[in-house]
């Protein structure tokens, strides 16, 4: 039996248990009891088909506690629901955040599930975002059974707060939707009206039908020019009222005196029309900016949440009552009641109890603090293991949380300024390019050829047309973002690109960055032989197993076989002691074993008997070291800040040999080391994890943080590493620097084509459709180069 | 050939058409959720919303 897996998680089955159903003419295993009932509910509500489409196995349903059972009911207080929910009439609307969908079937799943209830009115899963939008009659039906219904089929949501940041994300990516759809849709036709007027040329056409077709094209171009190519116009208008030339400037200028020419050569009939042009250069140039923008989103996406760290609601004593409020309204003075496995909602003091928390969100120490009474606890922080009465000192918006957060908008600010390189190429050209249009007009009108001024000036202006110049940096940025994307490299801000090739300093954080950030075993000692070593680790593991403490974690990997315990019981700062067989087990501190204490940090006693010791160590990723020697080869000094105080700092120093390490750095002192950097001329990379890092990450020139990092930081980190593999910052140098070259190549060439161009046009030889020719054809040129970057 | 004077005409009706229905499905949020949209047709609709106790029968039997 030990190689059957789960019908509903796929995770190993243990051995010696039987949970199981018949399903489809075949009796089905489970590993444990909350898988089973929440298949059993799922069958039963006659939404077995999730198990025949799904694509990828369900997470593992823990059968809900009690005790989290009571905590949905929170949601339920008026104060509380209002604050995450919108009133329509009857309806209450609200977005849910829920965890545990892992392929399409189970938004299904989750939709069908709560269509069942008769007060739900509308509920729409989006399986990329993890987000449940539900409307319904709060009067009927209160937000609690809902979660509790999600509940019982093995997902759990909670409420979510999208930030107006997010709203008007979205808001922006349906408009580039729908205008790529303008753009592309109007090309096709022009296109084809396009290829009639070409052969029309040749092979001879009715004025009365060319005529027509002009205008028809010119109706569909309408359309694009006045609504798809809007945003280049209103870029290059807000970049001229900054007296400051974008690339925008040239490109709105190109679409639209082709536009206009084209259209007075229409209304006049006479000379060439251009609308083909017109409509594919807005095409193209709109396809990288919505590949770039949909990068972003779907960056924004992965990094789900941040609010969640911001708890909700908290419980409130008043007059001995306790009270469920929003944390929002907390006011210093209130006294509230954290029970284990909270969040706190407030800074404040411990009056009442003992506990310890879990900072890691505050300062990526991911090692519990011991708290009590009289002690400082902070807004965000978990709550271990104990129950604590705190006083709040300092609301949620106040709080160190809310801080860190403001710093971080204030940094934002400070981004270090970097002109973009096309765009000072730009501003040259097109000034020059005007200049020089302004004379050949000048020429031909009052020298040469008054009749032919009109045109000749155009196809100067076609002929250099700064199509090539302006898709030369976008397309192989976009072709690079996508291949780096591939190999699991997300970029989200792609200036980011353009820096990456100059950097001198790489900054990193230590904990959860550099190391693993969690506690892993590092050396077991046995002090008898009656047991084996994985025997003595899985017994730690099986009482391990039913501690929330984060050292627990560490032996869930060694758990080989669940035992049956009895009496199991939790000591608060401790250890774990249960029956098995009889003999007394005891998992903890030496004091908590009744040992003495030596260096190791997890003791396990048999009745009262030593039998091993456990020395827990947060390890190096494996691949630190190789990568750090590849980067110090390439020239980068590197540099480590750190928040963390003790010596693993100093012993990480004299194992990796950093340039420069400072450490106890709180989030503010990052920020002035890094600003200090790029003062002095430093090109700075961040490369951190934690919200204590976030801040740092506008104050230097480039940010990178790892998917495992805390949703703040992946917000806003220039670059998220999607693998649990920090050598993917190899891919992302070299990634930039092959898309710096091309770059390069695209500007050499646009440039050395207007240069052999504009002597030609301005003396007259080139006519107006040799230039639409040779700018297509340096168009195309660019675009191709570009696109040998998706290749490797 | 004046026959182009009509069948162009309706072919942009034709284009305005597709790209109304494209403007409805952008807003009815249709495009926010890719996966998803694509595994809809392998499900079975739903009978009746509401289920009610007499289903309980073809419960599995555990």
């Amino acid at each position: 039996m030990s190689d059957a897996r789960c019908f509903h998680c796929h995770e190993p089955v243990p051995a010696g248990l039987n949970f199981s159903l018949v399903f489809d003419g075949q009796q089905r295993a489970f590993c444990c009891a909350g898988c089973l009932a929440v298949a059993d509910t799922i069958i039963a509500s006659n939404l077995a088909d999730y198990y025949r489409f799904r694509t990828e196995p369900a997470s593992k349903a823990n059968a809900l506690p009690e005790k989290l059972k009571a905590e949905l009911t929170q949601f339920d207080a008026a104060d509380v629901l209002s604050d995450v929910s919108h009133q329509h009439g009857d309806l209450t609307e609200i977005e849910l955040s829920v965890s545990g969908i892992s392929c399409a079937a189970c938004a299904w799943l989750i939709e069908n599930q709560l269509r069942q209830l008769p007060s739900v009115h509308k509920v729409n899963v989006n399986s990329t975002t993890q987000r449940c939008y539900l409307s319904w009659n709060a009067q009927q039906i209160p937000l609690s059974r809902i979660l509790q219904q999600l509940a019982d089929i093995g997902y759990q949501a909670s409420p979510f707060i999208a930030d107006a940041e997010e709203q008007r994300y979205k808001a922006e990516l349906s408009r580039f939707l729908k205008r790529l759809a303008v753009s592309g849709i109007m090309t096709m036709q022009v296109m084809m009206l396009a290829v009639a007027l070409y052969f029309g040329d040749y092979t001879g056409i009715e004025a009365s039908h060319q005529g027509y077709l002009r205008w028809i094209s010119m109706l569909l171009t309408l359309p694009v020019v006045l609504y798809a190519a809007l945003p280049f116009v209103k870029s290059a208008w807000r970049g001229i009222k900054a007296r400051q030339m974008n690339m925008d400037v040239p490109v709105s200028l190109a679409i639209y005196y082709t536009f206009f020419a084209s259209a007075y050569a229409t209304a006049f009939n006479t000379g060439e029309v251009y609308f083909e042009s017109v409509c594919m250069f807005t095409f193209l140039l709109q396809l990288g900016k919505f590949f770039e923008y949909r990068a972003r989103t779907r960056a924004r996406d992965a990094t789900s949440n941040l609010l969640k760290i911001m708890p909700v609601s908290a419980t409130m004593l008043r007059d001995e009552q306790q009270e469920t409020v929003s944390a929002k309204r907390l006011t210093p003075g209130d006294i509230i009641l954290v029970k284990p496995g909270e969040t706190l909602a407030a800074d404040g003091d411990v009056i009442l109890g003992s506990s310890s928390t879990d900072e890691s969100m505050l300062t990526g120490e991911y090692k519990p603090i011991a708290k009590t009474v009289g002690d400082t606890v902070l807004a965000g922080t978990v709550n271990h293991d104990g129950l604590l009465q705190v006083k709040v000192t300092s609301a949620l918006g106040s709080s160190r949380l809310g801080q860190i957060i403001q710093l971080q908008q204030r940094t934002l600010s400070q981004k270090p300024a970097m002109l973009e390189k096309t765009d000072k190429l730009a501003r040259y050209f097109v000034e020059r390019l005007l200049l020089i249009a302004a004379a050949t007009f000048m020429l031909w009108y009052f020298w040469l050829d008054a009749d032919r001024a009109f045109w000749i000036t155009l196809s100067v202006l076609v002929a250099t047309c700064p199509c090539a110049l302006s898709l030369a940096a976008p397309t192989a940025v976009t072709c690079a973002l996508a291949s780096l994307n591939r190999r699991g490299v997300l970029i989200k801000n792609s200036a980011a690109l353009d820096l990456l090739p100059e950097l001198s300093i790489v900054v990193f954080d230590k904990t959860g960055t550099l190391t693993e950030g969690r506690f892993s075993l590092q050396q077991c000692r046995l002090h008898t032989d009656t047991v084996s070593e994985t025997e003595a680790l899985n017994l730690i593991a099986n009482l391990e197993a039913y501690s929330e403490h984060p050292i627990s974690r560490a032996f869930s990997g060694y758990l080989a076989q669940k035992l049956p315990l009895e009496d199991v019981s939790i000591t608060v700062g401790g250890g774990i002691s249960a029956r098995y067989q009889d003999k007394k087990l005891k998992v903890g501190s030496a004091a908590f074993c009744g040992l003495l204490q030596s260096d190791s940090m997890v003791y396990l006693t048999i009745d009262e008997q030593p039998i091993a010791e456990v020395s827990l160590h947060d390890a190096l990723r494996p691949e630190v070291q190789e990568l750090l020697a590849s980067l110090r080869q390439q020239g980068y000094q590197l540099m480590m800040l750190t928040g963390d105080s003790s010596s693993q700092a100093d012993a990480l120093q004299r194992q990796l040999q950093f340039d420069q390490m400072i450490k106890g750095c709180n989030p503010e002192q990052k920020v002035a080391e890094i600003t200090r950097l790029v003062d002095g001329g430093h090109k700075v990379m961040m490369l951190g994890d934690g919200i204590n890092d976030a801040p740092a990450f506008h104050a230097a020139h480039v940010s990178v943080t790892l998917d495992s990092g805390s949703d703040l930081s992946k917000n806003q980190a220039d670059v998220v590493l999607l693998q649990p593999n920090i050598t993917l910052l190899h891919d992302l140098l070299h990634g930039s620097l092959a898309a710096k070259q091309v770059i390069k190549q695209n500007l050499r060439w646009s440039v050395g084509y207007n240069l052999l161009i504009i002597p030609l046009a301005v003396a007259g030889f080139v006519s107006p459709y040799i230039a639409v020719l040779g700018m297509s054809f340096s168009s195309l040129l660019v675009v191709s180069n570009s696109l040998r970057l998706l290749k490797k | 050939m004046s026959i182009i004077y009509v069948l162009i005409p309706i072919a942009i009706l034709f284009v305005l058409i597709g790209l109304v229905i494209f403007f409805w499905a952008v807003r009815s949020r249709q495009f926010d959720d890719l996966d998803k949209e694509g595994f809809s047709i392998l499900f079975d609709e739903q009978r009746a919303p509401k289920r009610n106790s007499d289903n309980d029968n073809d419960k599995p039997p555990l």
